[in-house]
């Protein structure tokens, strides 16, 4: 129990994360399944910056005016090509979305499945 | 798949990644392992080393260039793949045509009158990215955004109208294009693949047309995805 | 410790809020404005983290790109989901 009071970041990061796979796993609507892997992902990506976290560190900025302590860059540098790349195939998967609907009519999976004779 | 499976597995899920999240050190504790090794060296090397006094930004363009190569390189094949999706006829059955309405006239005003502002602020974040936070991507995704603003306001043909024909293909390309271009100049100058020369003039020109080029070619990619998928 | 002072808590309460509210609403233009708000607490907690290049990004790009995708697809293929 002090184990998980003391990593309360940790638990709130994996609490997010397992209510985003939830709704990718349970809604039928395709959409309502791209909003889940989005929270997945940025749940992922409020992990990485948090284990680069110093406790009163200031912003990785040498101009000469902040602290000795400073939080770590490289996890900064992770989580924006993560963006990049989470911005990526968000707008993939609406392009597909888009062209599923026009195609069928319906973007609820069950119906997909039911039309293709499954 | 029914919702108690779901539940059952997504229990399973959070009670491996807790046992696995609480072995790490505390989240804050300066002498964990994510500070030490390569963090450190990454501060200590400074700006001298590094190319630039905002950290973040001597990573992505100095330490991990080729990283940032490839995420350059996935948003254009985003934007390519994006395209082809969408580029067959539309209204093959759509149920009924969507209903277009104006945005308020205080709005649209308010819109017109901010956007100069945006682009000056969008620019000032890609220019000053080596000493400041900011950087290329972050001017880039702020411009991307007052252009899909000025489509809510303007109407999405005008906007589609503004950059047309042979500087639309270039301007999407930049980001990859100048890239490549600086890899080249890197190798002829250091002899490794996107190296960046010594302390000098001649790095910081290179760190700010490489800033430049992503947020620009940024900029242009996320705008042309927005335009495709509200074009009918 | 790390997340004990009121504005951590306050932050990653709403956090978990928002991710619920959207896993219980049907309407998804709802889901997305709740996807904006989650953007921009999340933001909040990255300038609280000392990371101000990524709270930049977050900001831009969550609330306000991936929303505005979000909202003309849902133009094109309707607002309820079954």
């Amino acid at each position: 129990m002090d184990a998980l009071l003391a990593h309360l970041d940790y638990v709130a990061v994996t609490i997010v994360f397992c209510t985003g796979l939830y709704i990718l796993l349970v809604r039928q609507n395709l959409l309502k399944k791209l909003i889940g892997l989005n929270i997945m992902e940025t749940a992922v990506f409020a992990f990485i910056v948090t284990t680069g976290m110093v406790d009163d560190g200031d912003p990785p900025l040498l101009t000469g005016e902040l602290g000795p302590l400073f939080a770590s860059p490289l996890p900064h540098a992770l989580v924006l090509t993560g963006i990049v790349v989470a911005v990526s195939v968000t707008s993939l998967a609406l392009a597909l979305i888009v062209r599923v609907h026009r195609e069928h009519g319906t973007i609820e999976l069950d119906e997909l499945l039911d039309r293709d004779g499954r | 798949m029914r919702p108690a499976i779901a539940a059952l597995v997504v229990g399973l899920v959070a009670l491996v990644l807790l046992a696995g999240l609480i072995a790490l050190p505390e989240p804050g504790a300066p002498d964990s392992p994510a500070q030490r090794h390569v963090s450190a060296e990454y501060i200590d090397g400074g700006s001298q080393a590094g190319g630039a006094a905002n950290l973040v930004t001597a990573v992505l363009l100095n330490y991990r260039g080729l990283d940032t190569f490839g995420e350059v390189l996935v948003i254009f094949s985003a934007l390519v793949a994006v395209l082809v999706v969408l580029a067959s006829a539309p209204q093959t059955g759509s149920a009924q045509p969507a209903q277009r309405l104006a945005p308020s006239p205080v709005v649209a005003f308010i819109v017109r009158l901010m956007a100069p502002f945006m682009a000056a602020f969008a620019a000032f974040v890609m220019i000053s990215g080596a000493h400041l936070p900011g950087g290329g991507f972050q001017g880039g995704v702020v411009l991307g955004a007052m252009t899909i603003l000025l489509a809510v306001a303007m109407g999405r043909d005008r906007v589609a109208r503004m950059l047309r024909g042979g500087a639309r293909f270039w301007v999407r390309a930049a980001a990859p294009l100048v890239f490549a271009l600086v890899a080249l100049i890197g190798w002829a100058s250091t002899g490794w693949w996107f190296g960046l020369p010594g302390p000098g003039p001649f790095r910081d020109a290179l760190v700010l047309a490489l800033d430049i080029a992503i947020g620009v070619g940024g900029a242009a990619v996320l705008a042309g995805i927005f335009l495709a998928l509200s074009r009918e | 410790m790390a997340a004990t002072d009121l504005f951590d808590l306050a932050v990653l309460t709403l956090m978990i809020a928002c991710v619920i509210s959207i896993a219980r609403t049907r309407d998804l233009v709802k889901a997305a404005v709740l996807f904006s708000v989650y953007s921009l607490v999340l933001c909040l907690l990255w300038v609280h983290r000392s990371a101000p290049d990524v709270a930049m990004t977050e900001a831009a790009v969550g609330a306000g790109i991936t929303v505005a995708l979000f909202l003309y697809t849902i133009a094109h293929v309707g607002r309820h989901e079954k």
